[in-house]
């Protein structure tokens, strides 16, 4: 094989190496808003009017158990409107993200399968609950490569730390490492703490392309004897890593913005992920994550009236600025947008000690919300519905591998094609079930 | 190297045919893998020239077929069994010997002899063994270090280098508890049952990481596949997988210290924690004894309570989840049960068997039949607690029930680890901070520890959880093995919780797997592919063997050599298929330990030392072998996931193999490979050539030809003119270092200086206090004095030109504790200028002296009298005329230029970097 056979493209043995998926995709790239903590369906994209009618009264019918005790019904603070030719109903708390509703479609019949974080994350991110499985993300790598060898092709960023679960939410279970989602601290300014060795402190560029250039003679000389195309994806790997860190300083640096867009996602860490993201899916990223903040800032067991109003305003502002510059720059089209937490929050208030009201909601799995927009989707419409207080799907009702499958569909994949052979089974990312949601399909 | 289907068929015989035929489910017991390995000779062959062991016999060479040379030979041989590259002197001395099968039985004993080689296989174990030094995801108040994972990694690798029979290395894996007595350092074994994920305490999950662990590993079995419903494909049933876990369901886990410890500080954890447990236990008991009517009641409505690992109570009145459970399965088995008969008669609307005596208390009461389940349980809940106010014999058997330890009345003394569901929320916080803080005292006095699985007293069979789902429980099973493996006719397991049987079931002659697995895996290591690909799946969709007389011959042969690996070894090695030259033979890619490792080699770097607490891998001081570094599978640096190291939350039995250009930049930009670079070029000496020569033998084991010396100096003399021609590098006049204060003579003793900036301090190294000069520091503001009065931190002026400066500047000591520093202004020409002592109190430094070009003024701080709260605040100001050189501002790190590798360094990195280096032959 020849030198440089391979150099524009991925190396032989690269995991990253970009593959046609099964058949045409309408999507090509995706970007996740992770609410983690379970943001509050109820007060967001489901408007229940019913719990105004039962404020203060316990909800009729069966009590579901959730993970703390709850009472009586808890009715949203927030205003709730019509927006767009389609009337989608949105709550005041996305009054910006509303914006764009004629282009969202919302799934309001998604249920987990328990009330606690830790096992609701790992179904979300990797559709198992409790083993170790690769993670969303790194099943689109393994099934898509990554159009530019020069990034990680799956980016997961979360200011000021990581998220509960920490890197399992990201893992490449037992697909290999290298598809596993990078982790990146938006709160870092600095490019080498936002990725590691990315910048060499004992040489120049220069310095290190003499030594690159040294480095390629003597590996030359040893192919003369040695055939391998192992040896010849070794030494893809030094030129692309040299590429890569020029690269990686351009795609992180933000500063290379105009004016106008840096001030349309907001001078803040929500809106510097964001824009930081946009960049990341420009250049052929294939997935990027944005958690909302370390721990899990979503999860508004008490006083959400203030809570959510607050993070809510953190992302409201860079979501509609990101759907809004993605169509101004035709990416809109094929990069696919999922908002969403690990599961929602319950209609009813949380109960402290004595039977207190905390003046928040639970975790609640039986239903909550989720929405996509872009690559694929059909906006401006709703699939499913709670029930009449919004505690459980009961219409359409959507699994989280109904979400994985119809993800994937839009990404030009058979979830059930999309297999991987591991302790003598074939695992997918759906295990073994899942249906696409035709209905919110353009 | 295969074998055509037919060629296999005609092995296996006819009842493989239809398997072989493509339709597995239809044979599947008659799968070649699930019978006897079959006693085959050794192939003639036409022309034994090539055969050098039986091994060549199933693989034959052609007859002329050329071997490695020496040098390739060595290596590869060197790198397979100890994870090393020999010396140049080691190669050469092989080279030149006359018998070269003389010369290689010598070099295979020299290695298999070698402490490095149960480093390097030991490791391989260690990737099957999910080996991590932490428990995963757990919640904030439990210790997330495992105590026992380095004493279990040190077993393994002992194991190895010991020739431990494999059979007893696995019986000692899984029920070390019942093979050898308390206090045995065997013990430590049982980390490969204890050592997966913690799954945040859900015990069904640490059970199926356990099951999968053992019957992978061992069986290349993928039983976990049974979980929920029958495996697809091989012939293991749902009934199969509760049997085991019911195995491992009636054990606690309990950490056996391996060496006495006579340490004050942790007895005293261990008390507060035993003694604030049965404060706990008796105040939970006391409210099951109060409860019994609840619990019955709660008999009748299960779906009202979480299942297990979801069932944590908050408030103490809660009814325990767990405790219904208890009853549960308590009066599951209690239909003889002098108390209780009546009860099991009630549910199960039948007669109590004739021959119960039941306690005339119940008897009474249950004189009338009840109406209803509660009903029922209303009178056994008056019973009970009318029991506890009398004194009537009769009386007496009931509160003996309530008492008994394994009354579901109770809660089991098991540790935190294993009982935590019976307490309310503050009472678990509580003890698995107090259980932490043991595990921690633990882990700092680097006492070998070994966490062992502990069988309680027997329960009752396992039940199947149709769909895996706990909440839906199915028929009963004993406690057995497989039935693929142990036929139809099985007898279950008859002691206890069948643990030691199951593990004798496996490290068994009779076990058609156990040998044949590890063959392969021992095979696999050599040749880079198994003779089955998938060494740790034997099932009916796994790939043939490439070579099935092989494998069963090997296998047979490892058990008739007592289960000896090394044994296994010489076979290969002495093969020659094995000793085959380059172009027949796979070169091996070093995985990331090997290439580790070898830098630190050939560097002359490498530290040997053994055994103990894990240091991090990417500490700059740490120079140990790879595998003995700390694996945190919750936050597993990304270096290691770059370089496919094995994950640790699941049984690995092949690494995956990747280029991707993080692993360029960790060698191209990291510390790592230009620390090795100026390491090993600090020892070069003489000309260029020489230099070259030097180079090539550490680094490849051989002679550079007059091509590569030639490209070398080329290299060097122009990366020289390079750094002629730079910029001459702008530096401050401020160095940072420590040094001693003379006593007697006023002056500094010597000045050595700091190696390390992080960015805002200079230190001995990365990690603070740093192991040579303790907390000596200094940052713009101030710093802290090494750990004896021979670490003074010392902050250097230089003067540029001959002038009369002026000093001043304010020293501060703030901490109410400890007695304060000692500061001292010297100058090299004039002497000490002025010193000072504070604790809690300021001094002014000011001072004024004449100096020359080149003379130095020493700004020095030491410990007071002891090392105790001794951080300060100095930061002075030299001025020199008009111009202002203030500590703070003009504070830094080294410049850009200052920290660039010198030619011969950027030539030995390249070296280092190379695919020679990284391949073997």
């Amino acid at each position: 094989m020849g030198m440089g056979a391979l150099s524009l493209g991925a190396l032989a043995d690269s995991p990253l190496a970009a593959h046609a998926p099964h058949f045409a995709p309408k999507a090509k790239r995706v970007i996740h808003f992770f609410l983690n903590g379970g943001p509050s369906h109820v007060d967001t994209f489901d408007p229940k009017p019913m719990l105004a009618k039962y404020a203060g009264q316990p909800l009729p019918g069966e009590y579901l158990r959730t993970e703390r005790k709850t009472g009586a019904a808890f009715p949203s603070p927030f205003a709730f409107q019509k927006y767009g030719q389609s009337g989608l109903e949105i709550s005041e708390l996305f009054s910006k993200t509303a914006a764009h509703a004629d282009s969202i479609a919302v799934v309001r019949s998604m249920y987990a399968q328990v009330p606690n974080h830790e096992p609701s994350l790992m179904l979300m991110n990797c559709g198992d609950s409790v083993q170790a499985r690769p993670s969303f993300g790194s099943w689109l790598l393994y099934g898509l490569g990554s159009e530019n060898q020069n990034l990680p092709g799956f980016v997961a960023m979360c200011p000021g730390g990581m998220p509960i679960k920490d890197s399992e939410n990201w893992q490449a279970g037992f697909l290999p490492g290298a598809l596993q989602g990078t982790f990146v601290d938006p709160q870092h300014r600095e490019l080498d703490k936002l990725i590691e060795n990315i910048r060499s402190p004992h040489a120049s560029t220069a310095i290190q392309r003499r030594q690159l250039d040294l480095l390629r003679d003597i590996n030359a000389a040893q192919q003369r004897t040695h055939s391998d195309p192992r040896m010849e994806s070794r030494i893809q790997s030094f030129e692309l890593a040299f590429r890569m860190q020029m690269e990686a300083t351009d795609a992180f640096d933000i500063a290379r913005e105009s004016a106008v867009t840096r001030a349309a996602y907001g001078d803040h860490v929500h809106g510097r992920q964001t824009l930081i993201a946009r960049r990341l899916l420009e250049r052929g990223v294939r997935f990027v994550q944005l958690w909302h903040g370390a721990g899990q800032p979503w999860d508004h067991h008490s006083n959400i009236k203030d809570s959510i109003r607050k993070h809510s305003g953190d992302i409201d502002g860079p979501i509609a600025a990101l759907m809004a510059d993605l169509k101004q720059r035709g990416m809109f089209e094929d990069t696919l947008i999922l908002w969403g937490g690990e599961f929602g929050r319950t209609p009813t208030v949380e109960l402290g000690d004595a039977g207190k009201s905390q003046l928040g909601r639970d975790h609640n799995h039986y239903g909550f919300s989720v929405w996509m927009a872009g690559g694929g989707i059909k906006g401006g419409m709703v699939h499913g519905a709670t029930d009449e207080f919004g505690f459980k799907a009961v219409e359409k009702r959507a699994s989280v591998h109904d979400l994985h499958a119809t993800m994937l569909h839009l990404l030009g994949f058979d979830h059930e094609r999309l297999t991987y052979r591991h302790a003598g089974r074939d695992f997918r990312l759906t295990d073994v079930s899942g249906d696409v949601m035709r209905d919110i399909l353009a | 190297m295969t074998l055509s289907r037919t060629k296999l068929a005609s092995f296996y015989g006819g009842i493989a045919a239809s398997w072989l035929l493509a339709t597995p489910a239809l044979a599947a017991t008659d799968h070649w893998a699930f019978r006897a390995p079959r006693d085959v000779a050794p192939p003639a062959v036409a022309d034994a020239r090539m055969v050098k062991t039986d091994i060549d016999r199933f693989i034959p060479s052609k007859v002329d077929a050329p071997l490695a040379d020496a040098r390739t030979l060595i290596r590869r041989m060197t790198f397979d069994l100890i994870g090393l590259p020999p010396t140049a002197e080691e190669v050469e001395s092989f080279a030149k010997a006359q018998n070269r099968d003389e010369a290689v039985g010598q070099l295979i004993e020299r290695l298999l002899a070698s402490p490095r080689y149960g480093e390097r296989w030991g490791r391989h174990w260690l990737d099957v063994a999910r080996y991590s030094n932490t428990k995963g995801y757990v919640f904030s108040r439990e210790e997330r270090r495992f105590v026992h994972a380095p004493t279990y990694r040190d077993w393994v690798i002992r194991a190895f280098n010991d020739d431990l029979p494999y059979d007893r290395f696995l019986l000692l894996q899984i029920a070390a508890d019942q093979l050898v007595s308390e206090g045995s350092r065997d013990l430590a074994a049982m980390g490969f049952l204890t050592g997966g994920r913690r799954f945040i305490g859900v015990k069904h999950d640490i059970i199926d990481d356990r099951i999968d662990v053992v019957t992978r590993g061992t069986m290349g079995l993928t039983v976990q596949c049974a979980r929920c419903h029958d495996h697809k494909y091989d012939p293991i049933s749902t009934e199969d997988y509760y049997s085991l876990y019911g195995v491992f369901h009636g054990g606690e886990d309990r950490l056996i210290p391996l060496a006495a410890v006579a340490d004050e500080e942790l007895r005293k954890r261990q008390e507060k924690l035993s003694s604030t447990m049965a404060k706990r236990r008796e105040e939970a008991a006391a409210r099951l004894r109060a409860r019994v009517a609840d619990y019955l009641t709660a008999q009748g409505e299960m779906g009202k309570y979480p299942e297990e690992g979801f069932d944590q109570i908050l408030a103490a009145d809660e009814i325990i989840p767990a405790s219904v459970r208890r009853w549960r399965d308590f009066l599951h088995g209690a239909k003889s049960h002098p108390i209780f008969a009546p009860w099991v008669a009630f549910v199960t609307k039948s007669e109590i068997e004739p021959g119960v005596i039941v306690n005339p208390l119940v008897a009474a009461a249950f004189a009338t039949p009840p109406k209803s389940l509660a009903g029922a349980a209303q009178r056994y809940g008056a019973l009970f607690l009318d029991a506890e106010k009398q004194s009537a014999p009769e009386a007496a058997e009931l509160r003996a029930f309530l008492r008994d330890p394994d009354s579901p009345t109770t809660v089991p003394d098991t540790g935190i680890v294993n009982n935590d569901q019976f307490f309310p929320f503050t009472a678990i916080e509580e003890l698995w901070k107090m259980q932490g803080d043991v595990e921690r005292r633990l882990i700092e006095l680097g006492t070998p520890v070994a966490l062992i699985v502990a069988d309680l007293s027997p329960e009752p069979n396992p039940r199947v959880f149709k769909r895996g789902s706990a909440s839906r429980l199915g028929d009963e099973v004993p406690r057995q093995f497989l039935e693929v493996i142990a036929g139809e006719k099985r007898t279950p397991f008859q002691n206890g919780s069948g643990r030691l049987e199951l593990a004798r079931a496996i490290a068994s002659a009779d076990n058609p797997l156990t040998a044949r697995v590890m063959v392969n895996r021992i095979w696999q290591h050599h040749f880079g592919t198994g003779l089955v690909k998938t060494p740790s799946d034997f099932g009916v969709r796994a790939e043939l063997p490439s070579h099935p007389e092989l494998l069963d011959w090997l296998a047979r042969r490892f058990i008739a050599e007592g289960w000896s690996v090394k044994a296994m070894h010489r076979l290969i090695l002495k093969s020659a298929v094995y000793q085959q030259a380059a172009d027949e033979f796979p070169s091996q890619r070093l995985g990331f330990e090997q290439l580790r490792d070898a830098m630190l080699a050939v560097t002359g770097e490498l530290d040997l030392t053994t055994t103990g607490k894990p240091p991090e891998l990417l500490d700059a001081a740490n120079k140990r072998r790879t595998v003995y570094s700390y694996v945190d599978r919750q936050f597993l640096p990304g270096v290691f996931r770059t370089f496919d190291f094995a994950n640790p939350d699941m049984h690995v039995a092949v690494r995956h193999e990747t280029s991707v250009p993080q692993q360029a930049l960790f060698f191209l930009n990291g510390a790592f490979a230009a620390d090795r670079a100026k390491a090993l070029s600090a020892r070069l000496t003489g000309e260029p050539d020489a230099r070259v020569q030097q180079l090539y033998r550490a680094v490849y084991q051989r002679a550079a030809s007059p091509d590569e010396v030639n490209a070398a100096v080329r290299f060097i003399s122009a990366s020289k003119s390079d750094v002629a021609s730079a910029k001459p590098v702008r530096e401050t006049q401020w160095r940072y270092g420590t040094g001693e204060y003379d006593e007697a003579n006023k002056r500094l003793k010597s000045f050595k200086p700091f190696p390390y900036f992080t960015g805002s301090s200079w230190q001995g190294a990365s990690a603070w206090p740093g192991s040579d000069t303790g907390w000596a520091q200094l940052t713009a503001e101030g710093g802290h004095p090494g750990n004896t009065r021979q670490h003074a931190c010392v902050r250097r002026w230089v003067a540029a030109v001959d002038s009369d400066i002026q000093i001043t500047g304010t020293l501060k000591h703030e901490p109410e504790q400890g007695d304060g520093v000692r500061a001292f202004i010297l100058s090299s020409r004039s002497g000490e200028l002025k010193s000072a002592s504070v604790h809690r109190s300021s001094a002014d430094m000011s001072a004024s002296v004449t100096v020359k070009a080149g003379d130095t003024i020493d700004f020095v701080v030491d410990i007071g009298g002891t090392l105790s709260y001794d951080q300060f605040l100095w930061s002075p100001i030299v001025k020199v005329g008009a111009i202002t050189h203030d500590a703070r501002m003009e504070f830094g790190g080294p410049s850009p230029e200052s920290q660039y590798l010198a030619p011969w360094e950027q030539y030995t990195q390249v070296l280092l970097l190379s695919n020679e280096f990284a391949f073997v032959d």
